[in-house]
């Protein structure tokens, strides 16, 4: 079943997995239903079969992942309750794909952190890149640091909170949910936003089409400082809201399900 | 003129029945929301709202992408708490139809009740891609 294709000779299977004949190092040190894991030297698909083996083999609720070393794609698709530590930063894609998992990266990550989260929490102690957050579903995403470009481009639900500044078009394309950005943000904010809302406390250099701002209030005030709260994240003070205009909805009259789904 | 359609995602045509908690309140009143659901709050239960389906009280299962009918008379003011915790025993009962497909389609192991449930059975461990009867890859690839 497993194909080898390209310059590289990558195998993969049906599925498209590569590595397919990859095993779980196995390697972790497991007490009292926690496990440690050392990835030096193992590849993405051998640090994630790791962890699937913990959670899904072996029923520990709590790992640590040391040395991850900024590797791509680690920690994805993890469909269950467990608590997950990095001990490093992440590459791109980290955390993806999840349903239900309480992570926390003690460092950087790369670009499409916590893409597609349904249910969760993330918390990223640094910095994170563009697009973090993207398609959310569902679920906090933290980063404690700054974001980069399009923070929650097609968020469909969930809360994004960032302690630092964001980049431009933040929250492009955003359908449902909530960010709080408690620094500055670039221009293009909400840029062709249909619904959620974003909170910002510092600066907003310009606002995207068909963004505006909107009355903050006693409900958002007191999301936002339960939010805070439960992070540990100082509150600057004051925020404003923004929202979509509203200029932008074409509903077609054949899809009255998917309308009322996306409001 | 166009002719109007009319889209059915109901949860009680995809099983064929509908389930006691869709019709008795008290089947649902001591879920614990915060408990379960990841985090320190509703996390993803936040964006579940109440709505309507055919004129009927109904909350989204986005797990089967079908509504769930809301059969018994729901409190004033407890509109989202109600379709929250019906959404979750549905979820937790493993009565949702995307779980139900998770023990043929599941392409990797997992829980069949994700992250609702702990310890539930595993599923995927032995996913075989389907096979056409007969037909052969084009040479090359």
């Amino acid at each position: 079943m497993a194909q080898v294709v390209g310059e590289r000779r990558i195998r993969y299977d049906a599925r498209g997995l590569v590595e397919p004949d990859a095993e779980a190092p196995k390697t972790s040190k497991i007490e009292d239903g926690r496990a440690v894991f050392d990835a030096t030297g193992y590849s993405t698909r051998r640090v994630n079969l790791e962890i699937r083996w913990l959670l899904v083999d072996q029923g520990v609720r709590d790992i640590t992942v040391l040395n991850p070393g900024a590797k791509h794609s680690i920690g994805v698709a993890i469909l269950e309750r467990c608590r997950l530590r990095f001990e490093g930063s992440l590459g791109y894609f980290g955390l993806g794909l999840i349903d239900g998992p309480e992570a926390e990266v003690a460092g950087r990550v790369g670009w499409s952190v916590a893409e597609n989260m349904m249910a969760g929490v993330v918390v990223i102690d640094k910095n994170a890149g563009s697009l973090a957050g993207a398609a959310l579903r569902g679920g906090d995403l933290v980063v404690r640091g700054d974001v980069g470009a399009r923070t929650g481009i097609d968020q469909k639900g969930g809360t994004i909170i960032v302690g630092g500044n964001a980049g431009l078009m933040t929250g492009f394309m955003m359908q449902r949910g909530r960010q709080i950005i408690c620094g500055n943000v670039g221009p293009g904010l909400g840029d062709s936003m249909y619904d959620g809302a974003i909170y910002v406390a510092g600066k907003v250099e310009s606002l995207g089409v068909d963004c505006v701002e909107a009355e903050l209030t006693d409900t958002d005030e007191e999301m936002l400082k339960g939010k805070l709260t439960a992070y540990g994240i100082e509150h600057p003070g004051s925020f404003r809201k923004f929202e979509c205009g509203r200029k932008l909805w074409n509903y077609d009259s054949l899809e009255p399900n998917e309308r009322k789904l996306v409001l | 003129m166009a002719k109007s359609r009319h889209v059915t995602i109901d949860a009680e045509e995809l099983a064929g029945r509908s389930y006691p908690y869709q019709h008795d309140i008290s089947l649902v009143e001591d879920i614990d929301l915060v408990a379960a659901t990841p985090g320190p709050d509703l996390n993803w239960l936040e964006d579940v709202h109440l709505l309507t389906e055919d004129g009927v009280p109904a909350v989204f299962d986005r797990y089967s992408n079908s509504f769930l009918k809301i059969h018994f008379p729901i409190p004033e003011g407890r509109e989202d708490e109600v379709a929250r915790k019906v959404l979750i025993a549905h979820l937790q009962a493993g009565n949702s139809y995307g779980i139900q497909l998770k023990r043929k389609h599941a392409k990797f192991p997992q829980r069949a009740l994700g992250p609702w449930t702990a310890d539930s059975e595993v599923v995927g461990s032995h996913w075989e891609p389907p096979a056409l009867s007969g037909w052969e890859p084009a040479g090359g690839h």
